[in-house]
């Protein structure tokens, strides 16, 4: 009895949790798919050009830093990304640098922590992973 | 109808409204630029039955995880405030699922038992940066070596994280 209990319970939360995701994850690949049909390579390489590695990592580290949402979102985003040749230092900072920390959660955290806990995590989250997106480059691209 | 509506979305949830908001953006791009939805729909279909496989595979990991990894564990392994502990704190957090403020909770117990907010620091760094229900995600998109490097990279950058916290705090020390 205890086991079908805890089985019901397994299965009620999963899902509850795979159809929220799912609704997130929709959304974002709808996005992702509607900007593909915007851009195309020869404009990614356009910009790879003109914009020097480690900018090309601030700008994602920026982007990534004020883009809210769960963290599951953006991967049709990535996927997409990756389809027009974006380099994995951009990539791998864009993943970290997301969920890190964002302005909604920078809030949560001042409200726990007092506004020093998140002002210092954000410094640090901000040279972290500048550092990962750099060392990609470096080690993988 | 409408107010109805206001009213649901007022109480819904930031992820939610991320959501419907990116979708707001896609069909208003959708319509400005006069994309065919059902073409870039076909057009993808293999695109989108990949992302929804491995959005399944990632909320069984992250289901099995919820139950097999307590809150209470966590706290267990953090008790003490060593240097060795950023370490542990950010494996930690690399094998907790869920949304951030989902940890926030547990976050906030762990400071009132005491534990030093560098630890915590390189906790919510392993937390955030990866987790078990994006190794379907990154796995299946970048591949298996991608996702290693994350690992082996999350697992530098959570001490790391904790160490300039350690630091920063000499500069600006936390109120308590």
């Amino acid at each position: 009895m205890t086991t079908l209990t805890k089985a019901k319970e397994v299965k009620i939360y999963f899902f509850q949790k795979l159809w929220r995701t799912l609704f997130l994850i929709c959304a974002g690949l709808l996005f992702a798919l509607t900007l593909s049909t915007l851009f195309d390579t020869s404009l990614v390489e356009g910009l790879k050009d003109k914009i020097n590695k480690p900018m090309q990592i601030l700008y994602a580290e920026i982007i990534g830093f004020i883009s809210p949402g769960p963290r599951y979102i953006l991967y049709p985003i990535l996927m997409k990304l990756k389809e027009f040749g974006v380099g994995t230092g951009v990539i791998i900072t864009l993943i970290s640098g997301h969920v890190l920390i964002e302005p909604s959660t920078g809030f949560v955290e001042s409200g726990f922590f007092g506004y020093r806990f998140p002002l210092k995590r954000f410094i640090v989250s901000f040279i972290i992973t500048f550092f990962a997106g750099i060392l990609t480059i470096v080690l993988i691209d | 109808m409408i107010k109805k509506l206001t009213d649901k979305f007022k109480i819904a949830s930031p992820d939610i409204k991320v959501a419907l908001f990116l979708i707001l953006i896609s069909i208003i791009l959708l319509l400005f630029f006069q994309k065919n939805l059902i073409t870039l729909l076909t057009e993808n279909l293999s695109v989108i039955i990949k992302i929804i496989y491995l959005t399944i595979i990632a909320v069984g990991i992250s289901t099995l995880i919820h139950f097999l990894l307590p809150a209470e564990s966590i706290e267990q392994h953090l008790k003490q405030n060593k240097l060795i502990y950023l370490f542990y704190a950010t494996i930690l957090g690399i094998l907790t699922p869920g949304p951030v403020y989902a940890i926030y909770p547990i976050i906030v117990v762990l400071k009132k038992k005491g534990i030093q907010n560098h630890i915590l620091v390189s906790y919510l760094t392993g937390q955030t940066i990866v987790g078990p229900a994006r190794i379907p995600f990154e796995v299946g998109i970048f591949g298996l070596k991608f996702f290693i490097y994350r690992i082996i990279l999350s697992i530098f950058m959570g001490p790391v994280a904790g160490l300039l916290y350690l630091l920063f705090s000499k500069i600006l020390p936390d109120k308590d």
